[in-house]
C-alpha cells in the first residue's frame, strides 16, 4: 500500500460509506455466533490472540449481520469475556454490521479466514535473530509471538546441519551375513 | 524374500573406510564411473567419496549427472551450481520432460517437468548449459528408465552410483540383503549399466558426520528443513508432488514463497493438496465412511469411477492384483473393515488405496503389518491360520 495517492486516482474524501467508518461499540452479550463457522483456533493461537488485543488494543472490528450474528471475529468475541478484557473494555466490542444474504455471509466468513498469507520461514528467522541481537529476552519473544522454545531455537539457530547432526563419529560397516547360531 | 536368514553383521571398520574401499574398487573395475547426483545429502557423500577415489586412481574429473526436476528448492539449485563450477567434477545438468507423479490430482495424476507445451507455467527458466533434448530421450520416460542412457553403451561398462541407504526404508534394506558378497552392486541394466549403492550401510548421522569432519559444502535446504522442524530422517530433496512428499507440500509455501507462487499453478490440485494433504480428503489418517454410503466395498467402487481413463484402468488393475494376492493366501472373502489375519486386506484398505490413487503400491507394506496385528488380536499363529485354509470345516 502506498500512502500517497497515485496521480490517476479520483480524489475521494468521503469514506463514510465504508463499513469501518460505521464502527459501533456493542456489549458482547448482544452478539451471537453463527452456526457454520469452519474456522478453528487452537489454544496457543487463541492465547496469542488475547495477547494481541491486550497489547495493541482493538485494531479491527467484529463483522456481523444487522441482527448481530457474527460473520468474522468469533474468537475475539469469545475472548472479550476474559476478565482482563472485561477490566479494560467492560465487555464492549467494536462491531461493524454488513448486509449479507445467508450464502454470502458464509462466503464472507470463509474469505475473512482464508484470504491471508503464510509467513516465510527465512524472514521469520531473520526477525527472531534480530530481536535476540537487540537484547530482547527470549521469554518476551516467546510470549509476544506465541512460540514454543522449540520453534524459537530452531528459527534462531545459525548452525548448519553438519554441526547439528554430524557430531558423533562414524558408525561401523555392516554386511549381510548368516545368522549366528 | 530371497536369501532369508541373512542379517546385518557388523565389522570392525567404520562406514567411511568401508565406502572408501568400495569406491576404489569401482574405479578399478568399471570403464566409467558416474555419480547420480540429486543435490541431496546422500549423493553429496557419494560425490566426495568418488572425488577421493578418482584422484587416487588418476581418473579425475568425476562424472556426475543431475536430473533437474524444475520445482526444486533454490538452495538445491545454488548447491548444484557450485558443484558444476568445480574443475574436478564434470556435471551433466538434465532438464528433460520426465514423467512425475502428481498425487495432488485425480484427473491429472502425472506431470512432466520442463514440458515444452507448458512453458508459460514453468517454475523457473532452464539453467544455462543444461541438456534439453537427447536422442535417447522421449517425453514421458521416468528417471529410472532414462538414467542408463545418460552415459550410454559407448562408455563401456558404466557404474551408476546412487546414495541409496538401507536405513531409509524396508524396501531399500531388502535390496541390499540379497547376498553376502557385493550385495550393494546390482546386475547390469541394458547389458552395460551397473547400479551401485556403496553407502548402503550409512546412517543419517554418518551422512552428516562426513561433511562435518571434512568441511564439505552441502545443500543449504537442509538448514531450512531443520528450522521448520523436519526430523533428520525425513529430510529429503525429492520431487514435491509425489505420494510420499505430499504431506509436506505446505512446507514449500513457508520455506520458498516465490517458488510456491509458481508451484501452486504448475500442476492441478497443488493448492488443494497443500491445504488438505494431511486430511481424509487425501486418504490420510483414519477414514470414516461418508454419509449415504453403506460399505467400504461400495465406496471403493464409487471412487474408482471418479478417475478418468487410463488411470481408472490402472488403479482398477492395482486393486485386482491386491485382491488376487489375498486370494492366493486365503479362501476367506475380503472383510469389510478389519484386516484379514493372513492377507491383511480389507475393503477399507482398498478404498484408501483408491482414494490415494496409489498406482505404485507404496502402501503395500502396511498390509503385512495389518495382518500381523490382526493375527495377534485373534490369537492365532501363522501355522494355525495356514492349517485352517486346508481344514474343510473352517473354510468359508
Amino acid at each position: 500500500m502506498t500512502s500517497a495517492p497515485a496521480t490517476e486516482s479520483p480524489q475521494i474524501t468521503d469514506f463514510s460509506f465504508q463499513p469501518v467508518s460505521r464502527v459501533e461499540w456493542v456489549h458482547r452479550s448482544e452478539l451471537k455466533a453463527n452456526d457454520y463457522n469452519p474456522n478453528h483456533v487452537a489454544p496457543p493461537e487463541l492465547d496469542l490472540l488475547l495477547v494481541s488485543i491486550l497489547a495493541d488494543g482493538w485494531t479491527q472490528p467484529i463483522v456481523t449481520l444487522p441482527d448481530l450474528t457474527i460473520v468474522d471475529g468469533f474468537h475475539r468475541w469469545t475472548l472479550a469475556g476474559d476478565p482482563r478484557m472485561e477490566a479494560l473494555y467492560g465487555g464492549f466490542v467494536p462491531v461493524v454490521r454488513i448486509q449479507l444474504d445467508p450464502v454470502h455471509s458464509r462466503m464472507s466468513t470463509i474469505r475473512h479466514n482464508r484470504a491471508r498469507g503464510i509467513h516465510g520461514i527465512l524472514p521469520m528467522a531473520k526477525i527472531v535473530t534480530q530481536m535476540i541481537q537487540e537484547g530482547i529476552a527470549p521469554e518476551a519473544i516467546l510470549e509476544g509471538l506465541g512460540m514454543e522454545d522449540e520453534e524459537l531455537s530452531r528459527l534462531a539457530t545459525q548452525v548448519g546441519m553438519p554441526e547439528l547432526a554430524g557430531t558423533m563419529g562414524f558408525t561401523k560397516e555392516w554386511t549381510p551375513g548368516k545368522k549366528p547360531v | 524374500m530371497k536369501a532369508a536368514g541373512l542379517v546385518k553383521t557388523w565389522s570392525e571398520r567404520d562406514v567411511y573406510a568401508a565406502a572408501q574401499e568400495r569406491f576404489d574398487m569401482l574405479y578399478k573395475r568399471f570403464d566409467t564411473v558416474v555419480v547420480s547426483f540429486s543435490g541431496g545429502k546422500d549423493s553429496t557423500v557419494c560425490l566426495h567419496l568418488a572425488l577421493e577415489a578418482a584422484a587416487a586412481n588418476g581418473k579425475l574429473p568425476v562424472s556426475a549427472y543431475f536430473w533437474d526436476e524444475e520445482a526444486i528448492h533454490p538452495e538445491t539449485i545454488e548447491y548444484v551450481e557450485r558443484v558444476r563450477a568445480r574443475d574436478d567434477v564434470k556435471l551433466t545438468w538434465l532438464c528433460l520432460p520426465v514423467k512425475h507423479r502428481n498425487a495432488c490430482s485425480r484427473t491429472t495424476p502425472y506431470w512432466y517437468c520442463w514440458d515444452p507445451e507448458q512453458k508459460p507455467l514453468w517454475c523457473r527458466p532452464i539453467p544455462q548449459g543444461a541438456v534439453t533434448s537427447a536422442h535417447w530421450f522421449r517425453k514421458g520416460m521416468t528417471i529410472p528408465e532414462a538414467s542408463p542412457y545418460v552415459y550410454g553403451r559407448q562408455y563401456g561398462t558404466v557404474c551408476d552410483i546412487r546414495g541409496i541407504r538401507a536405513d531409509e526404508s524396508l524396501r531399500r534394506l531388502m535390496s541390499v540383503m540379497n547376498r553376502m558378497e557385493e550385495n550393494w552392486l546390482q546386475g547390469a541394466r541394458l547389458g552395460y549399466n551397473y547400479p551401485a549403492s556403496p553407502i548402503y550401510d550409512w546412517s543419517v548421522v554418518d551422512v552428516w558426520t562426513a561433511p562435518m569432519q571434512h568441511g564439505w559444502d552441502y545443500n543449504r535446504a537442509y538448514d531450512l528443513f531443520y528450522k521448520v522442524g523436519v526430523p533428520f530422517n525425513d529430510m529429503r530433496v525429492c520431487p514435491p508432488f509425489g505420494e510420499e512428499p505430499l504431506g509436506a507440500l505446505y512446507r514449500y509455501a513457508i520455506c520458498w514463497p516465490e517458488l510456491w507462487d509458481k508451484m501452486v499453478r504448475r500442476v492441478p490440485g497443488a493448492a488443494t493438496a497443500a491445504r488438505y494433504s494431511r486430511t481424509k480428503l487425501y486418504g490420510f489418517g483414519d477414514q470414516t465412511l461418508p454419509e449415504g454410503v453403506t460399505s467400504w466395498r461400495e465406496w471403493c467402487q464409487r471412487m474408482l469411477v471418479l478417475y478418468p481413463e487410463p488411470y481408472r484402468g490402472l488403479i482398477a488393475a492395482k486393486v485386482a492384483s491386491v485382491i488376487q494376492m489375498h486370494k492366493n493366501k486365503t479362501a476367506r472373502p475380503i472383510p469389510e473393515d478389519t484386516a484379514d489375519p493372513l492377507s491383511g486386506l480389507s475393503w477399507r484398505f482398498l478404498a484408501n488405496l483408491v482414494q490415494r490413487g496409489d498406482m505404485k503400491g507404496r502402501r503395500q507394506g502396511k498390509l503385512n503389518d495389518a495382518a500381523l496385528k490382526q493375527m495377534a488380536q485373534q490369537g492365532f499363529t501363522l501355522a494355525q491360520l495356514h492349517a485352517m485354509e486346508h481344514d474343510v470345516s473352517t473354510r468359508y
